[in-house]
């Protein structure tokens, strides 16, 4: 009861309810604190604690410069793949009446529910050597499972629903009279969605897309099904790290500071979008 | 030439939005579309729009079909109800967006967008919040964006959907007026959709009243007003109130009096239904003369005074309204028994599928004395 009270009081507090906000605000803190900062922290700390030259050397091996260039190619390529996707399912969710909506609306959920590595093994069954259409994709030389294609259908898969789950509910919420406004004002399809659709969600659009990237770039069960783990060839960053992480403890520490640092940069740059959003809606 | 609208129908799964609506709009005309919400006055204005199609029927303007040319292309203004406006833009940002979107060999000058928008903005009396965004904005003065936005494409049909309907009691009366002359000195066609019958009947020059779906009677103001087609306008805009009576020997009988139905065929009409207005329900000049009703309600506004009265045979109370001065002459206090005259009774005659097929304004039993004052005899039967 007291929770509840300290939650709903607005004004002076009286002080059973100072009490219960100390506690659920140094709750909150020093769950966080020993959950997330602490560990943060000693990746930084043991990825350091040979020295800064030792450091930069191991990150400076060819094999992890690898792996990360793979990971922002992989990056590159899911993230507009599932831009476009996130719009358009989301454009089509708010805007039209079809059947299956409901359908549609469930699998765009579905990365969410499956596991990583299941998603990566239904892969390796479409496309690999014994798969459905793996005889098919070796007699035209294509090459899906332990290649980059794998890795890029790997990522797609399981960072599906974060643009248009970022979208849905705000198109949702904002309707289509603005839509039909421009239409009646003489306005063509790509004129109403650059002018008059996308301005009006492109931050949800950008924090949907952030949050696509760091789920890509640190993605790990999928991938690690479909990658084959060909060390400076089809590692990943994170498998760069686990497979470190079995030889030389710190040099793993130190390719897990640069997925780290990624994830704080994201974090960053989220923090800053939502500052200049609260900003421009203040202004306007 | 104008908008010829013939036999529209618009049905949504199992609800009929528009049932066989036809209507003809003057060039300039002022008209308005009075209904109930459902009532299909929002489906025929997004037909028009060009953002919906209907099921069957035809709209042809000047004797070309309407209906073949998409929204783009249509020539309308819509002004919807939350305006619609593009927040992301300053106020003539959106006025210009019209003409900004065009085709580059029709697209005007940077240098004209400018001037013209200017000019609306002059013209709604917005020219000094151009750089303002839509947020920044009062209802009244958003209304007026999103109007001078419609007006920027120079539309031959200029559309409102319920214009006042997102604002203050206040504004929304000072707007009727302004938004009256407006028309009048733009001259543009407008058809504006509302479900407040004070708007309508005071800002149009002519009123189409829609009920589900269907058009129930199209007239001015005044006819809409005096002369309802159907007890649902007698209803919805003349406040009309259902009385029972019995009908024998041609009169109908009624509270203790007898009303003649001369010009009525009483043997036609399988279903009757008499309506009194409220401002046709007047105080007896004299005490034992009239029907005897108890003052259960008042309430005093501008000047009038509208009563709830409990008359026998009627479970509702029947509402009156009075001059106040009247009323205070009169001298009497809620829970009063008073003697009141009905004026004027109209009578609908119905045929099996409901449809109206007569109607007589009935005045009361030896009124050729003076309508107006009384008094009345009763006329016992």
């Amino acid at each position: 009861m007291a929770a509840i009270a300290a939650v709903v009081s607005i004004g002076r507090p009286s002080r059973s309810t100072r009490v219960a906000r100390l506690m659920l605000v140094g709750g909150a803190i020093s769950v966080l604190i020993g959950l997330l900062v602490l560990p943060l922290l000693t990746i930084f700390a043991q990825a350091l604690s040979q020295g800064v030259a030792f450091y930069v050397d191991a990150i400076g091996q060819p094999d992890t410069l690898a792996a990360v260039r793979l990971t922002l190619t992989v990056a590159a390529i899911a993230v507009p793949l599932n831009l476009i996707f996130g719009l358009a399912a989301a454009w089509s969710m708010t805007h039209f009446q079809f059947r299956g909506k409901a359908l549609l609306s469930a699998l765009i959920d579905l990365p969410f529910s499956v596991s990583p590595v299941v998603a990566g093994m239904m892969l390796i069954l479409i496309y690999g050597k014994d798969g459905w259409l793996g005889a098919w994709l070796e007699a035209h030389g294509v090459q899906v499972i332990f290649a980059l294609p794998g890795l890029v259908l790997a990522t797609v898969f399981v960072t599906l629903p974060f643009v248009a789950r970022e979208l849905i509910p705000l198109m949702q919420a904002q309707g289509s009279e603005q839509e039909e406004a421009a239409l009646t004002l003489g306005a063509n399809g790509w004129q109403i969605f650059f002018r008059v659709t996308l301005p009006r969600v492109r931050w949800a659009l950008l924090y949907g897309v952030l949050l696509c990237n760091a789920r890509a770039m640190g993605e790990f069960g999928a991938v690690y099904v479909v990658s084959g783990h060909l060390r400076g060839i089809t590692n990943t960053l994170p498998l760069q790290v686990d497979q470190l992480y079995q030889e030389n403890f710190t040099a793993a520490f130190a390719a897990a500071s640069l997925l780290a640092s990624l994830t704080v940069l994201t974090l960053g740059i989220k923090r800053f979008l939502e500052w200049r959003q609260s900003g421009a809606s203040d202004r306007h | 030439m104008g908008i010829q609208i013939s036999r529209l129908y618009r049905r949504f799964g199992t609800f009929v939005a528009l049932d066989d609506v036809s209507l003809t709009i003057g060039d300039g005309e002022f008209v308005a579309v009075l209904g109930p919400s459902g009532s299909g006055k929002t489906s025929l204005l997004r037909i028009l729009a060009g953002l919906d199609q209907p099921d069957a029927g035809s709209v042809q303007r000047d004797g070309h079909d309407l209906l073949a040319l998409d929204a783009r292309r249509r020539g309308v203004g819509l002004v919807f109800q939350h305006y619609a406006l593009f927040p992301h833009m300053t106020v003539a940002q959106n006025v210009a967006f019209g003409l900004r979107v065009r085709p580059w060999r029709l697209r005007p000058k940077a240098a004209v967008i400018k001037a013209s928008v200017e000019t609306l903005l002059r013209k709604v009396e917005l020219d000094a919040l151009a750089d303002r965004y839509p947020a920044q904005l009062s209802g009244g003065q958003r209304q007026r964006v999103a109007l001078a936005r419609a007006l920027a494409i120079e539309p031959r049909l200029l559309l409102l959907d319920e214009p006042f309907g997102a604002l203050d009691a206040q504004v929304r009366v000072n707007l009727r007026g302004w938004l009256r002359e407006f028309h009048r000195s733009l001259g543009i066609t407008t058809l504006f959709v509302t479900h407040d019958q004070d708007e309508a009947l005071e800002m149009a020059d002519r009123v189409v009243v829609m009920n589900r779906g269907r058009i129930e009677q199209i007239g001015t103001p005044q006819q809409i007003y005096r002369q309802p087609a159907t007890p649902f306008v007698s209803r919805f805009i003349a406040r009309g109130q259902a009385l029972s009576g019995q009908v024998q020997d041609r009169h109908l009988h009624l509270l203790g009096q007898a009303w003649s139905l001369d010009g009525f065929d009483t043997e036609d009409a399988h279903e009757m239904t008499v309506h009194v207005q409220p401002e046709d329900i007047q105080l007896a000049p004299r005490y034992g003369d009239g029907v005897k009703a108890q003052v259960i309600g008042l309430r005093h506004v501008a000047g009038t005074v509208r009563a709830h009265l409990r008359v026998e045979h009627r479970d509702e109370p029947l509402e009156a309204e009075w001059n106040e001065r009247d009323w205070t002459r009169h001298g009497g206090a809620a829970g009063d028994v008073v003697d009141v005259h009905f004026q004027a009774l109209t009578v609908f005659g119905t045929d099996r599928e409901g449809h109206v097929r007569q109607r007589v304004t009935i005045h009361p039993p030896h009124a050729g004395v003076s309508v107006a004052v009384g008094p009345w005899r009763r006329v016992e039967v």
